[in-house]
């Protein structure tokens, strides 16, 4: 028989999904992956939110959530945009290449 | 669990298994000989004018923003019409303002010619 | 019972396209694995009684900002990108933090699931309408000011993303 669902099983998977995001973010050279990676962070919070909201019966969390989406979407239009114009200038999508201040 | 979504949650696991087991059945029945007028995309029968990955142009992204930022305004917009009488006028004079604010960067964009296709 | 199946089929839907994204070479199928793994989130958000999340992770997610990654996809040509290395030179730094933030996560669980002591979760108090119409009272009562400002957000999304993806202001 398995166990019942409980809140820590959600916070497990929420962790789990928030280390995957970070490993990507620091080992990934393509930008678009790494935004990808950002976006998989902002779901694991997400699910935590929503764990939570369930657990305690209260609707801020799921409220709280909406923004979380929300903000997600003004940074993906912009940071896109940041992405489609660093192309036209550089022709590279690789971070280590992008160096001009590093030295 | 939310009750009454069972059906559904059987319903989308068969939708995604039956076309991998398909997928995975034929692989093993059909004959393989490519050739490569064979791999090539079928265009009706005229010959295909370019490769498919080929790069697209920057204004399907500039529409794409602004839909997807419209596409939120209806998420917000979409539990106001569920509560529209209960809110009553305050809702009204909440989304209107929220509209207004919105249609800011509408204007602004039109202004800018960042919906014109040249 | 049934529950519980569902979770870790959603769950290992979950995390197993967000594995496949950070490891696939091509970015399309790391859009195609994200797509994935969000679609495994949202069924999560319907077990946790969020109707309208599950909705709006369909439409907004998977509907709008991964049509948006497609397009820069297929708008940057990444053939040669997808040609060369993947990991940058210091990927075992990388891992090795990331490993190290895991550890910490799970000695404070091993510490503390002791003191940890959450409320056994309550059953949903019915309320009056659904989902959507208990959330649309929190979301224009209670929180309206986030609510404005979320519109200047998006107003500020849509000044910067047409400034930097036009290229004649």
């Amino acid at each position: 028989m398995l166990a019942p669902v409980t809140t820590a099983h959600y916070l497990v998977l929420s962790a789990i999904l928030l280390l995957i995001g970070v490993v990507g973010i620091l080992t990934r050279r393509n930008v678009i992956v790494l935004m990808m990676s950002i976006e998989i962070i902002l779901n694991a919070v997400n699910v935590n939110l929503i764990a939570f909201a369930r657990n305690l019966d209260q609707l801020e969390g799921q409220v709280f959530a909406i923004f979380v989406i929300c903000v997600a979407v003004a940074e993906a239009a912009v940071g896109l945009g940041i992405l489609i114009a660093l192309f036209r200038n550089k022709e590279t999508v690789q971070v280590d290449e992008i160096d001009l201040l590093k030295w | 669990m939310p009750e009454g979504y069972l059906p559904i949650f059987i319903f989308l696991i068969c939708a995604i298994l039956f076309p991998l087991v398909l997928l995975a059945i034929f692989r093993y029945l059909r004959p393989s000989l490519p050739i490569p007028v064979k791999l090539e995309a079928y265009e009706c029968g005229i010959r295909a004018a370019s490769n498919a990955r080929g790069r697209y142009t920057v204004r399907f992204y500039i529409v794409a923003i602004l839909f997807v930022v419209f596409d939120v305004e209806t998420i917000f917009l979409f539990p106001w019409a569920v509560r529209f009488r209960q809110l009553a006028w305050f809702g009204v004079a909440e989304v209107a303002v929220f509209l207004s604010i919105l249609i800011v960067g509408y204007i602004w964009a039109y202004k800018k010619g960042a919906l014109e296709w040249v | 019972m049934t529950e519980t199946v569902f979770f870790y089929c959603f769950a290992a839907l979950a995390v197993a396209g967000a594995i496949l994204t950070v490891t696939m070479r091509n970015a399309v199928h790391c859009a195609i694995s994200l797509i994935a793994s969000l679609g495994g989130v949202a069924g999560l958000y319907l077990m946790l009684h969020a109707e309208f999340l599950f909705a709006v992770q369909i439409v907004l997610y998977i509907g709008g900002i991964m049509v948006l990654f497609l397009f820069v996809i297929m708008l940057v040509n990444l053939e040669a990108a997808a040609r060369e290395r993947q990991f940058h030179r210091s990927w075992v730094g990388g891992l090795l933090c990331a490993g190290g933030t895991g550890a910490m996560l799970a000695w404070f669980w091993l510490r503390g699931a002791g003191t940890l002591r959450l409320p056994p979760a309550v059953q949903p108090t019915p309320r009056e309408g659904g989902n959507v119409e208990s959330l649309a009272m929190v979301l224009f009562r209670d929180y309206l000011v986030p609510f404005e400002l979320a519109s200047l957000l998006l107003l500020v999304a849509i000044v910067g993303g047409v400034m930097m993806a036009k290229k004649r202001i």
